[in-house]
């Protein structure tokens, strides 16, 4: 259990988090959206411990983590870009953490992880001879050998294109499933947020805008933000996709 | 991972030729290392600062090194003007143990900076100007040198004397020292001072100059090496060089100018750092005075000690002295006149 | 309540500021100061009698002259050899010939031109005696000026050549299209987008030039420039340091506007967002007309270093022409000789050694950490600051304040004078690279349990291999050929070859000056042919994994 209390940061003066209140329960994946410069980043950064709070507290299954460096909480981050290193090679990467800790995971966790993600064809390539889908999953493979008490995601499918998103999406959902980790995801896609996640937390301005089930938000949006930048864009794509396969209908009828 | 040891190797490649670089070549830096530049460690090679010429250089060496000093020193040469600077600028605080240099300016900074120790030894002197913090070395004469080819080749006279070199006939045909940075330069303005006063030096000196143009020159050898390369036909330098180069068969010629050949001796002081002065500076003073004057004076002909006498060919035709005392105040003052007729 | 305490880097960043603070900042202020301390107490006095005395303004004036018309002179050569590459059709080996060639003079000490260029041009001159005739005098504005023009054409190039490889070409297919005519698409497409370069090439070699010492010093003659001014001052008969101090007070002018304009000019530059390749229109006259014209521009160049190759090869030089290796088994056997070479090696690795820590260190303290804007901002403008400072000014600075010193006359001393003094080009590679890595590897090296030295040197260094090569390369083939620092501050014991050279100048003995020069070419050639062929299969490497 994952709790936020009374967070708040600003830069140089300016308000990038005003009052964040938040806890996620083990095991959950929870989507944090919002559009760009809402602070979605920093609160990413701050439960990961890169940021520092100004004030507030974190807490993990009732410790307090606030002042706990990043290395010792024991999350795990997986960026937008991947950060993989091009001088090592796929299975360097891999391993990469266990030269430090040699004891966390087994030869066999490690191959389970290769398997699932299905890396065995590319331990040997360098990563500049990756697709990005496959840099992905490395990145993942690379992070879950670490064994993180959460894992979290920055934008992990904005670099992606059509049905590797789909697959990515699942192995994600798939790696939460198998091992209970408790997964965040920033994303500013409200699509992506809505059908990967247990929860999804919007956030406006630097504040909560909503925090609940996909469902809740559909049916339930609490304010105008929500209705208008959130529902809004997802029922255009909804009309376009309609649209589009009904002229296909019809066109097929013809 | 190979490439990344290949980088590793070459890096510690380099670092250790820069250490083994170190050892092998400066006993310098080691005593930096203990804080004392001028701590005298057991076995340190004296440091001898000189504006001699070559061969002045190459007879104190082989002087040093026939009395068992080889290795124990180490000679570093400088322009005259740049060393008789750097001494004054510095004082105490050189680098050098020993110092060679032109007479004027080792009793300027005795006087300024005080810094040189009374030599270990005693020695008498033909016109009896004998220090207590300096012996001569050598003495040098000015004259006119010329490269007969280039005469011949451009149908110019020969000169007879300085104010010759007047002639616009010589234009550009000869090379000059330039006082602000060579001593030997003083020679030739002593030399007109004395024949035509300060006024008619002037007048004598800018026109020379006027037909240098480029050959003005920083160094006193320079005007001998422009007339042997054929770049001038005439130049004004040591006569002791002209001497020599004939002897060996080039083109060259000398001739003693009738307004007089003008002298300078240079000198040999061991600098005063007190408890760190190296005790191998005065022995090695005391050799090159005693055991070098026969060696030098095969280059700089002119005697200096009691017993010593200048031989024939190398007796210059009109010997003269300055009337007044040779002091850096007076150098500057006749530097001040050069500048004037550029 | 700081998280990640990047304590490491924190002590970089110490490091660098306080070695800056003692070799950089403390000697300028000091020489300063000293330029205002009179025999009657602080004033302006020094200022006025410098300024007063015919031979500065004159000398200050010649300098603005022949730098101005250097760099003018310079620029549109090294246009025309760079235009060669990247606008005709002519053969790549032949391409290849020219960017080498047009580079090879950064390999040789400046001081060693002016000799070159008496020996050449002469009266007794190589090419004076090949031509039949002498073709300028050398000892003045003409051999100044070819000096110069030779000194200060590789930079010129290498920034032309480099602008003119980001200038989209397709440009030039638009314009054409668009109906202009040849000289039309020529100014519109290449001539214009380069204006800000070609300015910058001009600012950089006046720069280059208004400081050089080497040149001045070999070639002379009456032409009076504030480089030798300012060595006659600290170093000349009756030294002067405040007034000399006035001297490099005066000289840092014109090198902080030039500086300051280079930087004003950088807004100038066009960028394309894309570099799109497209075929040459076949032109053969264009194709002979800049192939022989950089045939006869390099070959003018190089033509003056013959007689480094051929003078100490010869008995005497012009009387006896027979062949012989006297002059280099001399020069081999002269122990003095032999260890100024091992003197010149040790300080040119060690520079460069010292050189790459300390600008890697405070590259990474700018580029790839979390240190405060204000604080990193001091780090760039010891960078730019480092720019502005002719050599002369850092040498006579540190003969001022480290005399009598136990640093005075050690190899320490000019180690550390060299890693400043070349500091801004090595370091502004080093950003630039270390900007383009990922800025997250830190952060997953270090939830993967690394330590920031460990990552350092397990991911950031390999991955910044080929730099690290070209900033020491940078250092080393610099550190080679300097002399207008060194000299102020070399020991008997601490000669390099540079140094050396001056002196064996004074007593002309030129078989040696061209046998030591032969020696940092030599050198030069290996170590940068060395470096750059590693370079070269670091990049192909890349290229190929992509």
């Amino acid at each position: 259990m994952l709790e936020l209390k009374n967070i708040k940061k600003s830069y140089d003066g300016v308000p990038v988090l005003k009052n964040i209140d938040l806890s996620i329960a083990d095991g959950e994946i929870v989507s944090i959206l919002g559009p760009s410069g809402c602070g979605k980043t920093t609160l990413l950064n701050i439960i990961l411990g890169l940021t520092d709070t100004d004030s507030g507290k974190i807490l993990f299954n009732g410790e307090d983590i606030t002042n706990v460096p990043m290395e010792k909480r024991g999350f795990n981050i997986v960026f937008q870009d991947y950060a993989l290193f091009p001088n090592l090679n796929v299975y360097q990467n891999i391993t990469y953490g266990l030269k430090n800790k040699p004891d966390l995971s087994t030869k066999e966790e490690v191959n389970d992880l290769i398997a699932l993600l299905g890396l065995q064809p590319h331990l040997d390539k360098k990563i500049d001879q990756l697709s990005g889908g496959q840099k992905q999953r490395v990145a993942l493979a690379k992070t879950m050998v670490m064994k993180p008490k959460i894992l979290l995601l920055d934008e992990p499918l904005s670099a992606l294109d059509g049905v590797i998103k789909e697959s990515i999406k699942e192995k994600i959902k798939q790696i939460a499933r198998d091992y209970h980790l408790t997964t965040i995801i920033v994303t500013h896609d409200p699509e992506e947020a809505l059908t990967l996640s247990d929860k999804v937390l919007i956030v406006n301005e630097g504040c909560i805008s909503q925090y609940g089930a996909p469902e809740e938000i559909i049916t339930m949006p609490q304010n105008a933000f929500i209705k208008e930048f959130i529902l809004n864009q997802l029922e255009i794509k909804r009309n376009n996709i309609f649209a589009l396969f009904q002229q296909k209908t019809t066109v097929q009828a013809v | 991972m190979k490439r990344k040891q290949g980088l590793a190797l070459l890096l510690t490649g380099l670092m250790t030729v820069s250490a083994f670089a170190m050892t092998g070549c400066s006993g310098g830096s080691t005593e930096s290392a203990d804080g004392g530049a001028s701590t005298a460690a057991e076995g340190e090679q004296v440091i001898i600062y000189s504006n001699a010429d070559d061969e002045a250089i190459e007879a104190m060496k082989a002087t040093l090194d026939a009395n068992g000093y080889a290795d124990q020193y180490m000679f570093q040469t400088f322009g005259t003007s740049e060393l008789g600077g750097k001494v004054l600028a510095e004082g105490t605080n050189i680098e050098a143990d020993l110092i060679t240099l032109s007479t004027f300016y080792i009793d300027s900074a005795q006087e300024q900076q005080n810094m040189f120790q009374d030599l270990n030894f005693t020695y008498q002197l033909l016109d009896g100007s004998e220090k207590t913090y300096c012996a001569p070395i050598t003495s040098q004469e000015g004259a006119i040198i010329v490269n007969t080819e280039m005469l011949a080749e451009n149908n110019l006279p020969m000169p007879t004397c300085l104010k010759d070199l007047t002639d616009p006939v010589y234009k550009d045909m000869i090379s000059v020292t330039d006082i602000q940075s060579s001593s030997t330069a003083w020679l030739l303005i002593q030399a007109l001072v004395s024949e035509y006063g300060e006024d008619g030096a002037k007048e004598v000196l800018s026109a020379i100059y006027e037909n240098a143009g480029p050959h003005i020159e920083s160094s006193g050898s320079a005007p001998l090496k422009k007339v042997r390369a054929g770049e001038v036909a005439v130049g004004f330098g040591l006569r002791q060089q002209a001497v020599a180069d004939k002897a060996e068969g080039l083109p060259i010629d000398y001739v003693d100018p009738t307004e007089g050949n003008f002298s300078l001796t240079e000198s040999i002081a061991v600098v005063d750092k007190g408890n760190a002065t190296n005790p191998l500076a005065q022995e090695m003073a005391q050799c090159i005075i005693e055991n070098g004057r026969a060696t030098l004076q095969e280059y700089y002909p002119n005697a200096l000690y009691e017993g010593e006498v200048t031989d024939s060919v190398n007796a210059s035709a009109y010997p003269k002295t300055f009337a007044e005392p040779l002091t850096v105040e007076l150098l500057e003052a006749h530097q001040a006149l050069s500048e004037s007729c550029k | 309540m700081v998280i990640r305490r990047e304590k490491e880097i924190k002590i970089i960043y110490v490091v660098t500021i306080a070695l800056f603070l003692a070799f950089l900042a403390v000697p300028i202020l000091r020489l300063f100061g000293e330029s205002f301390l009179a025999e009657e107490g602080i004033g302006l006095e020094n200022y006025i009698s410098v300024l007063a005395g015919k031979g500065f303004g004159n000398a200050f004036g010649n300098s603005i002259v022949i730098s101005l018309s250097s760099a003018l002179i310079s620029t549109i050569l090294a246009f025309f050899l760079a235009y060669s590459i990247q606008y005709t059709n002519l053969a790549s080996g032949y391409k290849k010939w020219i960017r080498l060639l047009a580079v090879l003079p950064m390999l040789l000490p400046t001081i060693t031109y002016g000799f070159a260029i008496i020996y050449s041009f002469g009266k007794q001159g190589l090419l004076t005696k090949l031509l039949g005739v002498q073709l300028f005098d050398i000892y003045g504005f003409g051999g100044l000026l070819f000096g110069y023009v030779i000194y200060t054409l590789p930079i010129s190039f290498l920034l032309i050549l480099n602008t003119m490889g980001y200038i989209d070409k397709k440009f030039m297919i638009v314009s054409r299209v668009m109906g202009d005519n040849g000289i039309k698409t020529f100014f519109q497409t290449v001539f214009r987008p380069l204006l800000g370069t070609l300015a910058a090439s001009m600012v950089q070699c006046f720069f280059l030039c208004f400081t050089d010492y080497g040149i001045p010093a070999s070639v002379g003659g009456r032409y009076e420039v504030i480089a030798t001014v300012l060595y006659n001052e600290m170093l000349g008969s009756i030294p002067d340091f405040q007034q000399g101090a006035v001297v490099a007070m005066l000289m840092l002018v014109p090198s902080i506007v030039s500086i300051a304009l280079l930087r004003y000019l950088e807004r100038y530059n066009i960028r394309y967002n894309k570099i799109s390749t497209v075929e040459l229109r076949k032109n053969a006259a264009r194709d002979w007309f800049c192939g022989i014209g950089s045939a006869v521009i390099l070959i003018a160049l190089l033509s003056v270093f013959l007689v480094i190759f051929i003078v100490p090869f010869v008995q005497e030089w012009p009387y006896q022409t027979q062949f012989t290796l006297e002059h280099l088994q001399a020069v081999l056997q002269d122990n003095s000789l032999t260890m100024v070479y091992r003197n010149s090696i040790f300080v040119a690795v060690a520079t460069a050694v010292l050189g790459l820590l300390i600008t890697y260190g405070a590259a990474l303290a700018t580029a790839r950490s979390s240190i405060k804007q204000k604080y990193k901002a001091a780090i760039n403008s010891i960078a730019l600051i480092t720019n502005t400072i002719p050599g002369m000014v850092i040498g006579i600075a540190y003969m001022l304040i480290f005399s009598g010193t136990p640093l005075q006359n050690t190899f320490w001393l000019m180690i550390l004078c060299n890693v400043v003094h070349f500091f801004s080009t090595p370091y502004l590679m080093m950003k630039n690279s270390l900007e383009k890595l990922n800025s997250s590897w830190e952060t997953t090296a270090s939830l993967m349990g690394d330590t920031w030295v460990k990552t350092i040197v397990r991911i950031v260094t390999p991955n910044m291999k080929s730099t690290i090569l070209e900033v020491f390369s940078y250092y080393f083939v610099n550190a080679m050929v300097t002399v207008s620092a060194v000299i102020f501050i070399a020991g008997a014991r601490t000669m390099v070859l540079t140094t050396k050279i001056k002196e064996l100048q004074y007593y002309t003995k030129f078989n040696e000056v061209f046998v030591l020069s032969l020696f940092i070419l030599g050198t030069n050639l290996i170590i940068k042919g060395v470096l750059s062929y590693m370079i070269q299969r670091e990049n192909k490497k890349k290229e190929k994994e992509q």
